[in-house]
């Protein structure tokens, strides 16, 4: 079976809190192990994806893209939206190299690609941005919470047969 | 008297800050000052006590486009330090990696960056609009850049498999060989890329530049080669530092590189176009004579054509390289730390990239030197727009800032400042 339902870890390591999706998603994948294995799931950590995130998600059944976002909101507050949202926050969501996540799944869009018919966005509001930060209080200390959403996430969108297993 | 300011301030990305001030007085361009924000000084810094082998993986994180410039100048540079050669089977794999980096980086600035300036498009999804196919035929290119790069270098963003000496593992050998039908399909698509950027609307702009590049009497310089001036003539890579020296500018953390005589010159596709147009893949050179592009070309936006010619090289050779390679012995020469020093050129997508590294016995750094290819074309460009402001100036405002952000934008700068050259304020006195 190929995977169906793609979890996505975005951000730069050397970022402070840009880290937190990958973290968050480790970490997941730390703890559910036996679900992030399973062949029905894709998990990727992508630091700077750019244009490349395209290529992740085609095929895909449902994907969640875990990120920092930088709204105004407090540090390690928790932001759920689907991705056509996601434009409100572009400033925090892109990337460095100008292809950020709102604007890559615009031009899949625009191209007619086939996109999963769900893509969801799970932000963290980022605090500290600077190069060589680790992640703030704040936000680790959302970590957990921020875990046991991408797992409920995870359930709500496997089949019963995985989920269960 | 008459006073104008263009400022462009930095956009606050994750990664890279551009800024760009022009100021003209009664028509005499008063100041020009172009800031990039770049990485490697801190590097450098905290380089100094690290193991030969992080290197390279250290190194790849100054840039997310250009990781295997950076893995592949500072091997090359340690691998000299201790006086290493490497096997051909590692050299040409080397070769193709770095194939794949020029696919993927000059795929991008080509067809997302750059071309919607000369398209008239705001944007490459605008572009993506009123030309889809366009677009489809730039993202499969780099795709199959990507899928290339992540089967050498063990994932496509930060490669972790190149290292000090060769690679921790050698590749599928069926798995290269299975690109062959992509990467035949990319030779076609890429000449096809050049036919097109052949018909687009370059602004006239004349500069009689100074050119530098590696060079090889062999092959299109890529991994290796004196550093060769279009002015003053060869130099060997060691001596890249009397030759070229940095200068700190107050405004600016980049440093900005002179040669040693004191001129600003250009690193790039344009420079090495110039200089190596003979050491092309044949196929690649038969494509730009048949759209009438040859040496000597001094016109900064063409540098687009350049990159679009070394795309059809780097499919060319790639392809050539996937066809027949074969692994052989191990895949790393073996290293024994000893003292010494080692400095290298390569390269990058955006020109050349040096790095010099002194060691101790145990291998670890000591001192460490980086220049970037962004840092060495910095001046120059500011004296493009010195040359471009008197004319842009009398445009309207948001023309005039389009303009000389394109200019900017041709030559590749880092690709976060590329993108959105930023907001503009005017202020007139």
């Amino acid at each position: 079976m190929s995977a169906r339902v793609v979890v996505c870890g975005l951000g730069q390591t050397l970022r402070g809190d840009d880290a937190v999706g990958l973290e968050v998603v480790r970490r997941w994948q730390a703890r559910d192990r036996r679900v992030a294995a399973h062949p029905a799931v894709a998990v990727h950590l992508l630091e700077l994806p750019g244009l490349a995130l395209l290529d992740v998600l085609e095929g895909a059944s449902a994907a969640l893209l875990v990120d920092a976002v930088v709204s105004g909101a407090p540090p390690g507050t928790l932001h759920r939206l689907p991705a056509e949202r996601l434009e409100a926050f572009v400033a925090g969501a892109a990337s460095a190299h100008g292809w950020g996540v709102a604007e890559t799944l615009r031009l899949a869009r625009t191209l007619g690609r086939p996109l999963p018919p769900v893509v969801e966005v799970l932000a963290l509001e980022a605090a500290d941005l600077r190069l060589g930060a680790s992640l703030s209080p704040a936000v680790a200390a959302a970590l957990p919470a921020a875990v046991e959403a991408i797992a409920a996430w995870v359930r709500r969108h496997l089949p019963p047969e995985v989920a269960d297993a | 008297m008459t006073e104008r300011t263009i400022q462009v301030d930095a956009l606050a990305r994750v990664e890279g800050e551009g800024a760009l001030y022009l100021k003209v007085k009664d028509g005499a361009v008063v100041d020009v000052r172009l800031e990039i924000y770049e990485p490697p000084r801190f590097f450098e810094g905290f380089l100094l006590g690290r193991r030969y082998e992080e290197v390279p993986d250290l190194t790849a994180r100054i840039c997310g486009i250009c990781p295997v410039a950076y893995q592949m100048s500072s091997a090359r540079a340690l691998e000299k330090a201790f006086g290493v050669q490497v096997p051909p089977a590692v050299r040409d794999l080397r070769h193709l990696l770095y194939c794949a980096e020029w696919i993927e980086s000059h795929v991008l600035h080509i067809y997302m960056l750059q071309a919607p300036d000369l398209t008239g498009h705001e944007s490459a999804l605008e572009l993506a609009q009123d030309a889809p196919e366009i677009v489809q035929r730039g993202l499969h290119l780099k795709r199959i850049g990507n899928t290339l790069l992540a089967l050498l270098g063990g994932r496509s963003v930060h490669p972790v498999n190149p290292t000090v000496g060769g690679f921790y593992r050698w590749p599928d050998v069926e798995a290269i060989r299975a690109l062959v039908p992509e990467l035949t399909w990319g030779l076609e698509a890429s000449q096809e890329t050049v036919r097109w950027a052949a018909g687009l609307d370059f602004p006239d702009l004349e500069v009689d530049y100074e050119f530098v590049a590696l060079h090889h009497p062999q092959e299109y310089a890529i991994l290796e080669g004196v550093v060769r001036s279009s002015v003053s003539g060869d130099l060997p890579e060691e001596q890249f530092e009397q030759g070229y020296r940095e200068e700190h500018v107050p405004h600016s953390n980049a440093l900005h590189n002179r040669t040693a005589r004191g001129t600003t010159y250009m690193v790039g596709p344009l420079a090495r176009f110039n200089l190596n147009f003979e050491q092309l893949h044949p196929v690649a050179r038969a494509v730009a004579e048949e759209v009438g592009f040859r040496p000597p070309v001094r016109n900064p936006y063409k540098a687009l054509l350049a990159r679009a010619v070394e795309v059809v090289h780097a499919y060319a050779v790639a392809l050539e390289i996937a066809r027949t390679w074969q692994p052989e012995g191990p895949p790393r020469a073996e290293i024994h730390p000893r003292a010494g020093e080692g400095a290298a050129i390569t390269e990058a997508p955006r020109g050349m990239l040096y790095h010099r590294y002194r060691v101790d016995d145990r291998g670890l750094v000591e001192d460490a030197r980086i220049v970037p290819p962004t840092a060495q074309n910095l001046a120059r460009m500011e004296d493009d727009l010195r040359m471009l402001a008197p004319v842009v100036l009398s445009l309207p405002h948001d023309e005039a800032t389009l303009r000389c952000e394109h200019l900017v934008r041709a030559y590749d700068p880092c690709i976060s400042c590329a993108t959105h050259f930023l907001k503009m304020e005017v202020s007139e006195a």
